[in-house]
């Protein structure tokens, strides 16, 4: 199985060329074209339980669709909103997913819902976030460029620009600063995350572009 | 037997592409020992091991070799007391040096988080009551030029259930009772008129800055015009004590409290134009309908009419009210009449005993008038 990112970073998609036997599951609506030659099924995601839970708490949807071909075929998958999209191989390690950022995976990657807990509902993260594990690539997307940092000490991270995390950063709410500089600096709350480990985040924010459209509507 | 010796967790490591790699954990009677599914064996002998607790969950070990170029890792719950006795006691002190810390740490990240979610609540709760002490503030201090504009409005685009009168000697009859109250009212600046629908409804209301309109079943339902007095009277006090306004600024004051909370500024509009329907003049409160009920028999009092008609026309209507079926309107607005009438009969007590002069009309040529 072949796979590219292409059109990086504003209008990522993946291109992937299956070959016989190969597989891959995408969140539903992910595809954008693929060859006539490729399959498609539509399963619940993770067992019905296990979709019910990941649409309402994580932002996933309750299909996900298995593409393969017993020829060959190539297939196209893409994010609703404009961004980058990083491909992540996993090596039996674990990464938490913020709700919705998932696009595709290989079959042998797992897929759950994890409680966040209150404090990534204070820091506006949601309270739940999707887990993956096992092994193989993982593609998921986010609104903006796509950064990562090797966390070792503390580092702060404003609320809505997190988008992955290894279970091994600890993530804490806290003021940006003093409480004078954390109501009007416009940074508010964010998120302190400790390493040892890895976070991925995007360069934009739903929030911000939430409450820019808002203050332009009239 | 010392317990589990097999976790699973991970490890941090240059050696591997990409830095790191799930792993089986083992518990070796010198180190431990994790192996990544791609068969590498990566070790960190107790003696050189410097720990440290943390990750997402709070509870993950870390143990680092000397130069901290390898980091093996666990989240298992039982990882910690397995890790003391395979190890023989050499890392007690610092596990439970570090998990000393890391449980103050989380009782006070608990601690914070609680006070938050408490600092919110109380922001909903005051940011409400505060925004509702403003509108009642913001109230007084608006011109009564304001409660004229909105009623003005407020009747030209009201659907009022029928045509108003033609013959204007109701009218005239009515404005001559609001005439004589109109010097008691406890508000100077509101211009009270008077409009009577042809309508077989029992039913009156008032609008913000004086328009008060009265339908031609009410001045048919009253035996005596002492009676549509009183009503006329509460109708007032409504105004004079800007009740409209107060509705107005509650409704659109509650909308801002949402808005702020949940940050949605598009809606608000939408709301508000909602809201000043709902709260649309018509529809008072208890209290407020309580307060017009004292205000208004105050006013009857203090220009000389009787204060207890109001009460007799209550009477009237909760008996009469399986007949009529329009009767329903006022009483449909003004619930608990009975509570009312005992108030204002309290309230009358009060007061010296008095003549009351009768009201100079023939009653019974403007009910046929009304008719």
């Amino acid at each position: 199985m072949e796979t590219e990112i292409r059109n990086k970073p504003s209008f990522a998609n993946i291109r992937i060329k299956l070959g016989p036997g190969d597989r891959v599951i995408a969140e539903a609506d992910a595809m954008a074209s693929m060859s006539s030659t490729i399959d498609i099924k539509t399963m619940w995601s993770g067992g019905f339980l296990r979709a019910v839970l990941k649409r309402v708490f994580g932002s996933e949807s309750l299909f996900v669709n298995e593409f393969s071909t017993e020829s060959e075929g190539e297939l196209i998958l893409t994010q609703p909103f404009p961004g980058d999209i990083e491909c992540l191989e996993l090596k039996g390690n674990t990464l938490y997913l913020q709700p919705g950022a998932f696009l595709a995976c290989e079959p042998t990657v797992r897929l759950g819902v994890g409680w966040a807990g209150l404090r990534m509902l204070i820091a506006r993260e949601g309270l739940f976030r999707l887990k993956v594990s096992g092994t193989g690539r993982v593609w998921f997307g986010a609104y903006g460029g796509i950064f990562q940092r090797e966390i070792s000490d503390e580092y702060v991270v404003d609320s809505g620009h997190l988008v992955a995390y290894e279970p091994s950063i600890n993530v804490r709410i806290g003021m940006a600063g003093g409480i004078f500089s954390s109501f009007f600096s416009g940074e508010g709350l964010v998120t302190k995350v400790t390493g040892p480990g890895r976070i991925y985040m995007q360069s934009r924010s739903f929030g911000g572009l939430a409450a820019w459209t808002n203050s332009h509507l009239w | 037997m010392m317990g589990e010796l097999l976790f699973s967790g991970g490890v941090f490591s240059d050696a591997i592409d990409g830095g790191r790699a799930g792993a089986e954990i083992e518990l070796l009677p010198m180190g431990i020992l994790a192996r990544t599914p791609d068969g590498k064996r990566f070790e960190v002998p107790y003696r050189e091991c410097q720990l440290e607790i943390g990750g997402f969950s709070g509870w993950m070990v870390f143990c680092r070799n000397r130069d901290r170029s390898l980091t093996i890792f666990c989240e298992d719950r039982k990882f910690p007391s397995a890790l003391s006795s395979a190890s023989a006691g050499i890392l007690d002190e610092q596990l439970n040096d570090k998990l000393k810390k890391q449980k103050s740490e989380s009782r006070r990240g608990s601690l914070i988080a609680a006070a938050v979610l408490v600092a919110i609540v109380l922001l909903v709760v005051g940011g409400y009551f505060g925004v509702r002490a403003g509108a009642r503030a913001a109230v007084r201090a608006v011109p009564t030029s304001v409660d004229r504009e909105i009623g003005a409005m407020a009747f030209e685009s009201m659907e009022l259930g029928g045509p108003e009168l033609d013959d204007p000697a109701v009218a005239e009859a009515l404005q001559s009772m609001i005439d004589r109250l109109a010097p008691h009212a406890a508000l100077n600046g509101m211009e009270f008129e008077v409009h009577v629908v042809d309508s077989p409804m029992v039913n009156a209301f008032a609008l913000p800055g004086g328009k008060i309109v009265v339908y031609t079943g009410l001045v048919a339902q009253a035996a005596e015009p002492e009676q549509v007095a009183g009503v006329l009277a509460h109708e007032m006090a409504h105004v004079t004590l800007r009740h409209g306004l107060h509705r107005i600024g509650q409704a659109l004051g509650l909308a801002a409290a949402v808005n702020l909370l949940l940050g949605d500024t598009g809606g608000l509009v939408a709301k508000g134009s909602d809201l000043f329907q709902l709260a649309s003049i018509n529809s008072y409160s208890r209290d407020q309908e309580n307060a017009a009920d004292a205000e208004g028999a105050r006013m009857l009092h203090a220009a000389g009419m009787d204060p207890m008609a109001l009460t007799r026309f209550l009477e009237a209507l909760k008996e009469e009210k399986g007949d009529l079926p329009g009767v329903v309107s006022w009483m449909g607005t003004h619930p608990r009449h009975e509570e009312r009438i005992e108030a204002i009969r309290r309230q009358a007590a009060e007061w010296p005993k008095q003549e009351f002069a009768k009201i100079d009309v023939d009653w019974a040529d403007i009910q046929e008038l009304a008719k």
